[in-house]
């Protein structure tokens, strides 16, 4: 009797699958997190420490920590934006104890008085001063500037990366923004 | 666009916030918050860009999974030490109950194991206060000078008597020097159910060796059970040798001895002197005999002499039953068939399923023991570890925060 040797459908994929499909399926998930998440952890980190070595360092070392920990990752407890921002603040935060301990000169800001050619006087003037007001806070109201306008995030996750409450994180955000506009208001 | 909960916010706030956000998304807003949607592009605008050569090395090291990362990271070996000495709390808190549950057990099973002593003693102390006064009398067994024989009057007055156990293969020896002093012992033993005929016929060799008597015998064998009783008069001088040898039979095991004591030198003095009495009587009526003249002075010292004779008879019936009492010791011996476990110790039992259900629920039952006393450990190390996870997290938090008020 011939019997044909007939194999079924799909089991050449399934053959051919790699066997760490189920690892890789975190590690997509962590690189489409560092795509969307890479300029906005560099710009909050760098507004934090204002100095941009320490910020390179930083943002590398939070998307560090963030691959090797990327299965703890529980998305009950929020979203990955939010995870990936607790661990760039806890990275940036632990650089500016280490700054405080080892007393060392932390780099001045950079002149920010700078205009580009395409603004208009008005709108460098205006950008200038916003850039000063900014420089003058203090680091817990930079970060929440950092974490809303360079990190682009929502009330909600502003709430869950500082560890409060959603209405507590707007009303320090309001009285961040009061304090620059006074403070533009003034200069101007 | 999500709205604030305006019901947990200030309404001007909520409104800012709301303006805000309106702005971002490039929607108009209300002409009153034009100062602060103009900063809010300022400050959106004025994000700071990621240097091209750093984001083309970020990019590199995120496409090589951090293979060859060459990151400053400070903590690594940090949290390799903190992990290392979680790792070693664990280690300690797992050993230390390891520990305490090895030793409660092994105190549990040392308990256990003296438990067939405790039985001994138990018999013990049943057997002295049949006795009687077997706490007062027993140290003058024990030790001679604390009981001198000068003293033994209040002793007899009182019956003195002993009764105390030892352990099997020290027997004990009385104080007999100048003493009338009446010994007995009582021997628990068991044996295996098929060697209660085998104990019984080493018992009668050692009696008959030891020219002692076998006064009442009672074997019982057959069945699960079985058991055996003998009534034995072994020569006091020999006793101690006697219950060294029945204590070490060779298919029996001693579960209880008891040996006890009385001291009778004031009954057996009373009864000599009675004797002597009766028969200094009869010597002094047959003197008056010899000299009577008349018949019925003659009748009356007859009868007399008989009954001197008769109290002579008694007393020399009470000082012989005294004496063989004396040299002659009451030695009872009980022998019973014990469980199984025992037998297959002695090698002459077998392995069944019976047994091995028994062992398998013994070695489970322990098993549980140790883990419920090593959890009972486990569980003040583990909440005082947690504690100072705990504690340590909500310091390494508060150190941070403090960062940010510092600069």
């Amino acid at each position: 009797m011939d019997h044909a040797l007939v194999r079924s459908e799909g089991v050449s994929e399934i053959l051919t699958a790699s066997p760490s499909n189920s690892r890789d399926a975190s590690w997509e998930r962590f690189e489409s997190l560092y795509r969307s998440s890479r300029d906005d952890v560099y710009g909050y980190v760098l507004t934090l420490l204002r100095e941009p070595a320490a910020a390179e360092d930083v943002t590398a070392l939070a998307f560090e920590r963030a691959y090797r920990r990327r299965r703890t990752f529980d998305r009950r407890r929020g979203e990955e934006r939010a995870w990936l921002f607790g661990i760039a603040r806890n990275a940036a935060l632990d650089e500016l104890r280490r700054r405080r301990r080892v007393a060392t000169l932390v780099t001045d800001p950079e002149d920010v008085v700078e205009a580009s050619d395409g603004d208009g006087a008005e709108v460098a003037l205006r950008r200038t001063a916003v850039q000063n007001a900014l420089a003058q806070l203090p680091a817990r109201e930079r970060e929440i500037v950092a974490l809303k306008f360079h990190a682009g995030m929502s009330n909600a996750e502003l709430a869950r990366v500082l560890g409060v409450s959603e209405s507590n994180a707007g009303t320090l955000l309001y009285r961040t923004m009061e304090k620059l506009r006074k403070a533009c208001n003034a200069t101007a | 666009m999500p709205q604030l909960d305006h019901d947990s916010i200030d309404p001007e706030v909520a409104a800012t916030l709301d303006a805000i956000d309106a702005t971002l998304a490039g929607e108009p807003v209300d002409a009153r918050y034009a100062d602060i949607a103009e900063i809010a592009l300022l400050l959106a605008a004025d994000r700071p860009e990621v240097p091209p050569a750093f984001a083309h090395s970020l990019d590199q090291k995120v496409e090589r999974r951090f293979a060859a990362m060459g990151l400053a990271d400070k903590r690594p070996r940090q949290r390799r030490r903190w992990s290392g000495f979680w790792g070693a709390a664990g280690a300690l808190g797992a050993g230390v109950a390891a520990i305490v549950a090895v030793a409660l057990v092994a105190g549990g099973g040392g308990g256990a194991s003296s438990a067939p002593s405790s039985s001994a003693s138990g018999s013990m102390t049943s057997a002295a206060s049949s006795a009687g006064s077997a706490a007062s009398a027993a140290p003058a067994v024990r030790s001679p000078q604390h009981s001198p024989p000068t003293t033994s009057g209040s002793v007899a007055n009182s019956a003195a008597s002993s009764a105390t156990s030892s352990a099997p293969g020290q027997p004990l020896q009385p104080p007999t020097t100048g003493r009338k002093v009446v010994q007995g012992a009582q021997l628990n033993l068991a044996a295996a159910p098929n060697r209660i005929d085998d104990v019984a016929q080493e018992i009668f060799n050692i009696i008959g060796q030891a020219n002692g008597v076998v006064e009442n015998s009672n074997v019982t064998q057959g069945g699960p059970g079985g058991n055996a009783n003998f009534q034995l008069s072994v020569p006091s001088g020999s006793l101690g040798q006697t219950m060294s040898q029945l204590s070490a039979l060779n298919y029996a095991q001693v579960v209880s001895r008891t040996d006890s004591s009385q001291d009778i030198t004031d009954q057996y003095g009373a009864a000599t002197r009675a004797l002597a009495d009766a028969r200094a009587l009869r010597t002094s009526l047959l003197k008056q005999l010899a000299a009577a003249t008349t018949t019925e002075e003659i009748d009356s010292l007859k009868a007399q002499i008989n009954d001197a004779e008769a109290s002579i008879s008694s007393d020399q019936a009470t000082l012989n039953r005294l004496n063989h009492q004396v040299n002659y010791s009451e030695v009872y011996v009980t022998v019973q068939a014990r469980t199984a476990p025992a037998a297959v110790s002695q090698g002459g039992g077998g392995f069944g399923v019976g047994k091995a259900a028994h062992d398998a629920s013994r070695v489970l039952t322990v098993a549980a023991g140790v883990a419920l006393i090593a959890l009972a450990a486990i569980t003040p190390v583990a909440l005082v570890l947690a504690l100072m996870w705990w504690v340590g997290s909500a310091l390494k938090r508060r150190r941070r925060e403090q960062a940010l008020d510092s600069v």
